[in-house]
């Protein structure tokens, strides 16, 4: 600056006024060329954006039009593995993160492999977390797998609206080892015109496990294993309370108890639609009308069931504050150290309670008017954009037969997608002969069977936008806050406005 | 008055003890966890010794997944990414605080506003435009906009460091005849070591723990990162806990060490020798 | 003069060249391309982009969505809970670890330990912490004969909750703050004790005034991030109870990525976008507090 101020004082006064105006016009043109070209460049950039962002779109849809001709042809010829080229056909599978699943997940495959050398190589890619979200920007971005497994709940049926996944059914008819009469009940998805594109490789199902100890020392009758002969609700909060004991040693029954200082609850449940569901059911409810027309979780057979499981909270005191569906996972350690006698939970807790090697046992969900259980299951898939459908049929045929994944269903992780493994002596001796499944199980083969209904999220048209309305209505509920009546008729309009219906299909 | 001083710094004590107990629970808590069986950990009150001692958690977590590798990828990112950011974020902090050019209230408002919309709606946009550059599957969109500003949080923050450095420094040495460039270098780099050692120190925790860049752009299990492979252990039903909790106390264990030696570098400050206040 | 104009021109744009390209390329590009989502109905899925103009604007403002504005309002009273807590905390916290006491180092690191630690093993300690049954904060209000709360499944007490959880979490603040502290020349508290001031001279003359830089920038980045809130509803409280603790961004991943609803998304986010903006520029305009020692005026 001051080296700058030491010349201007050299200078004439005219020179530099004139060397100042050719400055200023030469400064105001190559200013004037600046803005231009950051101008141009950024428009280029943007367009490149909007087109990129907004052409994949188009990309896709073109490529879905020609696998779905490509899948047709070669279903109708149906053609071997391998592509017109001769290498092995190139197959990428995305599964979520379990981590025990995933040492199943690829032993499965690299089996898989080794029986197919030359023909099918498939690869499978582990999201470990936000499953969603990560397979919602590889379809954004044209890098969408051949066979996905799906989450029924969120992508699935968004994307089977948009025709993005084959219809397994034909393969099924082609196929000569697996057919449909084979998979056990409710064996997978069908969208709204009756196409099946998931099939489960695991389902859970919903029952009664409890602490054997606890009822022997307090002289009471077991659970009944046997759904036909399971408790009426009236027993079952009667057996509650007769284990729910406070601070001085009185149970629930008795006219000193004090629900503020209690040191052992009866029961324990999740407050999420998986458990809770099962009981709208066996109250004759449901989550949507019969005719798809009404919202059924505020009719009196729904609110009754909703209303009992609430009770049992804030009316019995049997059942503890509320915890999140989200909470700290704690169910198999409250029933091991004797905090909780009995918990309503989903089948997979086998696996803990098998491990945490404590005297527990199975028995039948307490009925309302009848016996059922819900069946809920995640499901693979295979996107219309593969360029090898066959060999897609091939791996998903593997991943949903419960003999490579047979360690899961042995250590009560998973239940089988199989009838055979329900109804053939032989094979359940296999998987349920052990710690993992105790005496009681019996009474989930005969619930699986015969007493199960299919999950709300295959049949209920926008569930998810549903479940956000319904479960904060809810929280109030489990809080004593409102009764469950008066919660969901006050969401009801909320939920019409979301859009009501039912897919009408026979799993 | 020497009372005075050992009374206050017998307080100081006890206030830094007392928060330290709350300070340290999560981290003792993941610790514990680390040596503890699966069915015991989450018992309510926690048993903070373990009983039995399970140090084959650590066994199992570092072979689950490929650790040295993730550990090389990782190492691989955070380096390249640090340097960039460092290097173009101090100098453009340095245009936004010194330099006087038309439009730079403008730009620095255009740069800050990137931090207002909310990540998850731009996401797809971006990994689309990745994905046709035919970066999926690369390191590239990972360490590329490091080498770009490497973020506006750290612009701004050094720049307001810059702002608070007297400009008669600056001004001194263009007397001596420094352009912009060796102002950079001679007085501002060396005069905001502090801010500088900050910004190291929050790029370096970001991209060693950044789980989520690496989960969507990377395909291949071996090229993912070590807070990705944390994330193995975390299913969407189950979580394998002490596993995980054992993986990460090794994984948060660099972390530990960059963070004590960066805290030396605050002890210097500045040394302002001959300034006038 | 004007040759310095020119000169000043090209260095500043040279200088910060790399980050305004970078901006340019990495965000501003995409922002563009999410506001033209938030016109369509996109769902990721679909093949083509749908206009629908106006109508995801309408359809928030107008009421048809029932999450809207619980949802800024649960936005709202967080930043204006959490900002204030978190600055006053982590600036407490930094003059505490700026004294020259032995072992210092020891309590900086364990002091800033909670952001490094995954943010899981923190939930899970929080959620104990906060157990209403069982849990260490409950059983000592009992001790003392103090009530207990809910905590997280209390619809009044989550917030609050959320964002006494989040104070231990400042490490990142705080550290800046103690930078800043740092950056304060000794000389001038020596000035402060040769006109015979005490320790809260020192306080209000020397040491708020040099660190107004360092609190504004905390300041703007606080808001802007406590705005963006996400991960304490997504592990924690999915957005309950009841929809109390439904922060606006992880209600916007929820409609993006699981309702499969983009477009709509989008819009939510500009929304969001204009509030923070002007959230932000009133704090830079009203900012004349803020002194600089190298400009002599406001930033």
């Amino acid at each position: 600056m001051f080296r700058g101020g030491k010349r201007f004082y050299n200078e004439s006064v005219p020179d530099r006024c004139s060397a100042w105006h050719r400055k200023q016009k030469g400064r105001a043109d190559v200013n004037q060329l600046r803005k231009k070209a950051i101008a141009l460049i950024a428009v280029v950039v943007l367009t490149a954006w909007m087109i990129s962002a907004c052409g994949s779109g188009g990309g896709s849809g073109s490529s879905a039009s020609s696998a779905s001709e490509s899948a047709a042809s070669s279903s109708a010829s149906g053609g071997a593995g391998a592509s017109p080229s001769g290498q092995p056909a190139s197959i990428s599978v995305t599964a979520w993160g379990d981590p025990v699943v995933q040492s199943v997940f690829a032993k499965t495959i690299d089996q898989f492999n080794e029986s197919h050398q030359g023909s099918i190589n498939a690869k499978l890619q582990i999201i470990p977390t936000d499953y969603d979200t990560k397979l919602t920007t590889m379809i954004a971005g044209n890098e969408t797998p051949d066979v996905a497994q799906m989450e029924s709940a969120t992508l699935a049926y968004p994307l089977a609206e948009e025709g993005k996944f084959l219809d397994l059914r034909p393969f099924l008819e082609k196929d000569p080892d697996l057919k449909i009469e084979d998979l056990a009940p409710l064996h997978g998805y069908y969208s709204d015109n009756g196409e099946l594109f998931g099939l489960n490789s695991e389902r859970e199902t919903f029952m009664l496990f409890y602490n054997v100890d606890m009822f022997k020392e307090a002289g009471l009758d077991v659970p009944p294993a046997d759904p036909d002969d399971a408790w009426d609700w009236d027993t079952f909060v009667n057996v509650a309370k007769k284990l729910t004991i406070d601070q001085n040693g009185n149970d629930a029954t008795s006219p000193n108890f004090d629900p503020k200082r209690i040191k052992q609850y009866g029961v324990d449940f999740g407050k999420w639609w998986g458990l809770w569901g099962n009981f709208v059911f066996s109250n004759g409810g449901d989550f949507v009308s019969q005719d798809g027309k009404s919202f059924g979780l505020s009719q009196p057979e729904a609110t009754e069931a909703l209303q009992k499981l609430a009770d049992l909270i804030n009316v019995h005191h049997v059942a503890p504050s509320p915890t999140q569906a989200k909470s700290l996972p704690g169910g198999v350690n409250s029933l091991k150290t004797k905090k909780v006698a009995m918990l309503l939970d989903g089948q997979w807790m086998n696996l803990q309670f098998g491990n945490a090697k404590m005297n527990y046992d199975i028995g039948a969900l307490p009925k309302l008017k009848k016996p059922v259980t819900m069946v809920v299951s995640g499901m693979f898939t295979i996107f219309k954009s593969t360029r090898n459908p066959d060999a897609s049929w091939q791996v998903l045929k593997a991943l949903v037969n419960p003999e490579s994944a047979s360690e899961l269903m042995v250590t009560g992780n998973w239940l089988p997608s199989k009838r055979d493994w329900y109804t053939d002596p032989q094979i359940l001796q296999k998987w349920t002969n052990n710690a993992y499944h105790p005496k009681g199980f019996s009474g989930v083969i005969d619930s699986i069977l015969n007493h199960s209904v299919p999950t709300p999220t295959a049949y209920v048209k926008n569930f998810n936008k549903i479940m956000d309305l319904v479960n904060p209505a809810l929280d109030k509920v489990w809080l004593g806050e409102t009764t469950a009546a008066e919660a969901m008729n006050q969401i009801e309009p909320k939920v019409m406005a979301v859009g009501i219906g039912r897919r009408d299909v026979k799993m | 008055m020497r009372r005075r001083r050992t009374v206050k710094f017998a307080l100081l004590y006890l206030a830094a003890a007392c928060l330290s107990c709350v300070f340290l629970l999560p981290f003792l808590w993941m610790l514990r966890s680390s040596f503890t069986e699966l069915s015991q950990i989450f018992e309510v009150p926690p048993r903070w010794i373990p009983h039995p001692l399970r140090i084959e958690n650590y066994k199992e977590a570092l072979t689950f997944v490929p650790f040295p590798r993730y550990f090389l990828n990782t190492v691989l990112i955070v380096a390249l990414c640090l340097i960039g950011a460092l290097l173009t974020s101090s100098l453009a902090a340095f245009s936004f605080a010194r330099i006087d050019w038309k439009g730079r209230g403008f730009w620095f408002g255009l740069l800050l506003s990137g931090m207002m919309l909310p990540g998850a709606v731009t996401l797809i946009p971006t990994f689309v435009a990745w994905q046709k550059l035919g970066f999926y599957n690369t390191f590239v969109p990972l360490i590329v906009p490091s080498w770009f500003g490497g973020g506006a949080y750290n612009i701004f923050l050094l720049r307001q460091f810059y702002l608070g450095i007297p400009r008669s420094l600056d001004e001194a040495a263009a007397m001596d005849g420094a352009g912009f460039f060796r102002i950079y270098r001679s007085v501002i780099v060396p005069l905001s070591r502090p801010a500088l050692v900050v910004v190291a120190l929050f790029c370096f925790l970001y991209n060693w723990n950044d789980f989520f860049g690496p989960l969507i752009y990377l395909k291949d299990a071996s090229r993912f990162t070590l807070a990705l492979g944390l994330q193995q252990f975390q299913g969407t039903y189950q979580t394998e806990w002490g596993l995980l909790m054992a993986a990460s106390t090794v994984v948060i264990l660099p972390c530990v060490i960059v963070f004590l030696i960066g805290q030396k570098s605050f002890i210097q400050g500045i040394a302002l020798t001959g300034m006038k206040g | 003069m004007r040759n310095n104009a020119r000169r000043n021109q090209i260095c500043g744009l040279l200088f910060a060249g790399p980050a305004i390209l970078g901006f340019v390329l990495f965000t501003l590009g995409p922002m563009v391309v999410s506001f033209v989502y938030s016109l369509t109905d996109y769902s990721v899925f679909k093949n083509a982009l749908h206009f629908i103009g106006l109508r995801n604007y309408i359809r928030m403002f107008s009421g048809a969505d029932p999450f809207f504005y619980k949802s800024l309002k649960a936005t709202f009273l967080y930043v204006v809970m959490a900002v204030p807590c978190f600055i006053a905390f982590s600036f407490a916290l930094a003059m505490l670890l700026n004294a020259k006491i032995k072992g210092v180092a020891f309590f900086r690191t364990v002091f800033y330990l909670p952001s490094i630690v995954p943010v899981v093993a923190s939930a899970m300690i929080w959620m104990w912490m906060y157990n209403p049954d069982l849990g260490l904060i409950n059983s000592l209000l009992k001790a003392v004969g103090l009530p207990t709360s809910l905590w997280l499944f209390s619809e009044k007490m989550v917030i609050p909750s959320i964002v006494f959880m989040g104070m231990w979490s400042t490490g990142g603040t705080m550290v800046i703050f103690l930078a800043g502290l740092k950056s304060i020349p000794e000389h001038y508290y020596e000035a402060v004790e040769i006109d015979g001031g005490s320790g809260w001279r020192k306080f209000i003359h020397i040491t708020v005034p040099m660190m107004t830089p360092t609190i504004f920038f905390n300041t703007v980045m606080g808001l802007i991030g406590t705005f963006q809130v996400f991960s304490e509803p997504y592990i924690l409280t999915n957005g309950g109870p009841n929809d109390a603790s439904l922060f606006y961004v992880f209600y916007i991943w929820r409609e993006a990525f699981r309702n499969s609803s983009m477009g709509y998304a989008s819009a939510l986010a500009w929304v969001l976008f204009v509030i923070i903006l002007i959230f932000t520029v009133f704090i830079f305009k009203s900012s004349k507090w803020v002194y600089y020692e190298g400009e002599g005026k406001g930033a």
